[in-house]
């Protein structure tokens, strides 16, 4: 067997910090030839601060992790889903596949789950005023995924083409049409037409499983490289601590361990609800028959859907200028809250926020009874 | 039925009861293996040069467990006495009298658990070094006992093997063809709770090489247990009713236009955190440092959502009975299962109800309430509501009267104006009225089916 260092110089070995013997004679071999030591290192003395808020880490991670739960059961639905025959191969996969049900039902559940981590992530770095620089870009990227993942859930709730998807999904589009000015485009965009028929399922399959899974890996790739180049934001309390008093742990050595046992309780947890609660099918879309009683969008449209319900008539358009000032609003966040440590501003924005978290969790309570 | 009924909206009794028995099979099991831990434990820190340290965690261990198990412990077995008694009195009372010496045994252990546990716990301090290691194992000798004794009554429920109304055999129910794989599994999964929950005490320590040397020992109980329970889980496996077998495999690919029934996806669940459990475990064992109170935390609760599968399967696998072969889960014996006696006015046999007129929908809810509500609930977990769907009232009237012909549902116990009135009832609960005199009158002349000869 051919030895892996015999063909590199002496020199170039001898050039490699010590530490790389831990690597063993092809990892040293293999640095040698690929010079990313520099980037290895770094990554060896990344740590993460320790401090009473240091829980709130893990969602980030707990999304991820759904991400990739919706990666692996995405591809394996798809082995069997016929965008040409909607209903009937969701009805396969549910009743003929060998564990085609226990799959969509993960699929299912991921997806709420991991829109739900990304809302109670979005919050916890808002209260912990993680959003302030120089962390604008990762704070601007996670808002990007939000909107993504809600597109996500949007676009793969019609797939089954159910009565259920198929109305909800005439009313959120409706409800877009009544936007200003592109309202009415971008609702004929999406659906293909006047009316959502199987021409919005041949549009919205590919955004579903080529389009957004791309825009979602590249967005999450810059977020997590911006929170691996500035590190993870800790409270004002901490940055003010002497150097010997602020703790943190090794991420690589450490943190990414600990995070492993909280991955496998939300599997364990996906696998719960999979098995109790499994995703159930409605009859075929029939677009010619009435609408069930009752249909309502999803549980992450369901605030906005009620909160415009307070607008009737040409009020409509007020509301919908000022719920669309919310993200905006978002979005300046890091620019209009840069003061660390907190000033009296500051403590506004998170008064605001305080708010916006109440408004939010009320109006889809509200919207899930009403 | 002769007891008041226990209408629960939404959850329903049978759902009920099940919480609380799934939350006392946790803290139940810790109580009993923490006591061999304890034991163990023990001899082990006394054989450490900083025993003193050793002993220390071990006191903290000990704090959380004497809490946890007693209060909770006490709180949910009460409560499972409190429920089943109004889910099932039937049941309950012929578990009462056949076991009346087993459950005088298991209150008597459990006083004594509660004793030796404080006198080990007060005596930290005072104690001589044997007689605190004899407190230690005398307290799991008797914890174990009352699993011994509990696990006799449990899987009779499922096996009840040679028992029946007529010999009333009680060593031959006790000692049930379940038993000792059942006792032997639940042993394993009580090592292997203790394990984790020391898990969730070495969390708080701050020195890293102690830290290491617990988790070490702590993994001793975890991984062995994990190895062996699936051994034990295919012995009870090969010990269950043909019928239980076919339910959770046919289920895969078949049962029930195809899915994969809900018995073959909690084994699934079972099987599927018993394994994060061991990736859990080999994590703390690899990376001693990475065990924080939130991981160790996690890895309980996998196991827990893992024993709610277990204990879910194994509820579930008696279907349609509460004893098997023996009483059908909606209170009728099966030995009162004769084609003649199903037929009769059902209200007339049971008690503690009102009597509603013949015929009506207020006939049907309370035959809904003494016939289904121990299993269904009208809107909620496995609603009727859902169910009857796609019922006419024919469909309805037909069904009810045969549907204990794929064995998975009890026979129904009444004449056709009972059964009249029970689907006038669940059409009712979607909006629908229904004159019940008006689906008898157009029935067509249908005698009883022969499935309602007593189900092996």
């Amino acid at each position: 067997m051919t030895d892996p260092i015999a063909p590199i110089p002496r020199e170039a070995l001898d050039a490699l910090p010590p530490e790389t013997t831990r690597l063993g004679r092809a990892g040293r071999a293999l640095l040698s030839r690929y010079p990313v030591w520099p980037v290895i290192d770094y990554f060896r003395h990344k740590s993460v601060p320790q401090h009473r808020h240091s829980a709130w880490y893990s969602v980030g991670g707990i999304v991820l992790f759904f991400f990739a739960v919706q990666l692996v059961t995405g591809i394996l639905l798809m082995v069997y889903y016929r965008p040409s025959q909607p209903w009937q191969s969701v009805q396969r996969i549910v009743n003929e596949v060998p564990y085609g049900n226990v799959v969509r039902s993960l699929h299912h559940w991921a997806a709420n789950l991991m829109i739900l981590a990304v809302f109670v992530h979005l919050f916890s770095t808002f209260f912990l005023k993680a959003y302030r620089p120089p962390r604008e870009g990762t704070w601007l990227t996670g808002l990007g995924l939000l909107g993504l993942s809600m597109a996500f859930g949007f676009s793969g709730y019609l797939l089954p083409w159910d009565d259920l998807s198929f109305f909800a999904t005439r009313v959120g589009i409706s409800e877009l049409e009544k936007a200003p000015v592109l309202g009415t485009w971008i609702a004929d965009l999406a659906r293909g037409g006047d009316d959502v028929t199987v021409d919005t399922i041949g549009r919205f399959y590919p955004l579903h499983v080529v389009v957004l899974p791309l825009l979602v890996m590249g967005l999450v790739s810059v977020h997590v490289l911006f929170v691996q180049l500035q590190g993870m934001s800790a409270p004002d309390r901490y940055y003010a601590l002497p150097p010997e008093r602020k703790k943190s742990v090794s991420f690589f050595g450490e943190y990414l361990f600990a995070e492993i046992p909280i991955w496998l309780l939300m599997g364990a947890l996906l696998a719960f609800l999979a098995t109790f609660f499994p995703r159930g099918l409605s009859p075929e879309a029939d677009p010619t028959a009435p609408a069930p009683p009752g249909i309502k969008p999803e549980w992450y449209f369901l605030s906005q859907y009620q909160a415009l319900k307070l607008f009737p008539g040409k009020l409509e358009l007020v509301g919908m200028v000022l719920l669309g000032g919310i993200p905006m609003l978002a979005f300046a966040l890091p620019f209009i809250d840069r003061a660390i440590p907190t000033n009296e501003r500051g403590r506004t924005v998170t008064g605001l926020g305080f708010l916006a978290l109440m408004g939010l969790v009320g109006m889809t309570i509200w919207g899930w009874w009403s | 039925m002769n007891y008041p009924v226990w209408d629960v909206p939404g959850i329903g009794a049978g759902l009920i009861v099940a919480i609380i028995a799934i939350l006392h099979v946790l803290v139940s099991h810790i109580a009993v293996g923490g006591g061999a831990f304890l034991f163990l434990a023990e001899l082990w820190a006394r054989r450490q040069p900083d025993k003193d340290r050793i002993r220390a965690w071990l006191k903290r261990y000990v704090t959380f467990f004497l809490v946890y198990t007693t209060v909770f412990g006490a709180i949910t077995g009460v409560g499972i006495w409190f429920s089943i008694q109004l889910a099932s009195p039937e049941a309950t009372s012929l578990l009462i009298h056949q076991f009346v010496f087993a459950w005088a045994i298991e209150w008597v252990a459990f006083l004594g658990e509660l004793t030796v546990l404080y006198l080990y716990y007060y005596g930290w301090d005072s104690n001589s070094e044997p007689r605190q290691i004899f407190l230690a194992g005398a307290y799991f000798g008797i914890a174990w006992i009352s699993l011994v004794v509990i696990n006799g009554i449990l899987t009779f429920m499922l096996t009840p093997g040679d028992w029946t109304l007529d010999n009333r055999d009680i060593a031959a129910g006790f000692l049930n063809p379940g038993y000792f794989s059942a006792l032997s599994l639940r042993t394993m999964v009580m090592f292997l709770l203790a394990g984790l929950s020391a898990f969730v005490v070495a969390a708080r320590v701050d020195d890293d090489q102690l830290k290491a040397r617990i988790v070490r020992f702590a993994s001793y109980w975890v991984l062995p247990a994990a190895v062996l329970i699936p051994v034990f889980s295919y012995l009870f496996w090969s010990r269950l009713p043909a019928f239980s077998v076919k339910l959770a495999t046919d289920g895969v690919v078949g049962l029930a236009g195809g899915k994969l029934e809900v018995m073959s996806r909690a084994i699934w669940l079972a099987g599927l955190t018993g394994s994060l459990v061991l990736l859990g475990t080999l994590t703390f064992l690899l990376r001693p440092r990475a065990l924080t109170l939130g991981a160790a935390i996690a890895m309980l609760g996998t196991a827990q959502i893992g024993i709610a599968g277990a204990e879910f399967f194994r509820e579930m696998a008696r279907k349609p009975y509460v004893v098997y072969g023996v009483l059908y889960s909606n209170s009728l014996w099966v030995r009162d299962a004769t084609p003649a006696k199903l037929r009769e006015p059902f209200l007339s046999r049971a008690r503690w109800h009102p009597d509603p007129p013949a015929l009506t929908r207020e006939r049907g809810e309370w035959i809904y309430r003494l016939q289904c509500a121990s299993c269904h609930t009208r809107d909620g977990y496995r609603s009727l509501t859902a169910r009857t769907e796609q019922w006419t009232p024919e469909f309805g009237f037909q069904w009810l009267e045969t549907m204990d012909a794929n064995g998975v549902m009890p026979p129904f116990q009444g004449d056709a104006e009972d059964r009249a009135a029970l689907v006038a009832y669940l059409l009712s609960l979607r909006g629908k009225t229904i004159d019940p005199t008006e689906i008898v009158r157009t029935a067509p002349p249908s005698p009883r089916a022969p499935s309602a000869e007593v189900k092996p």
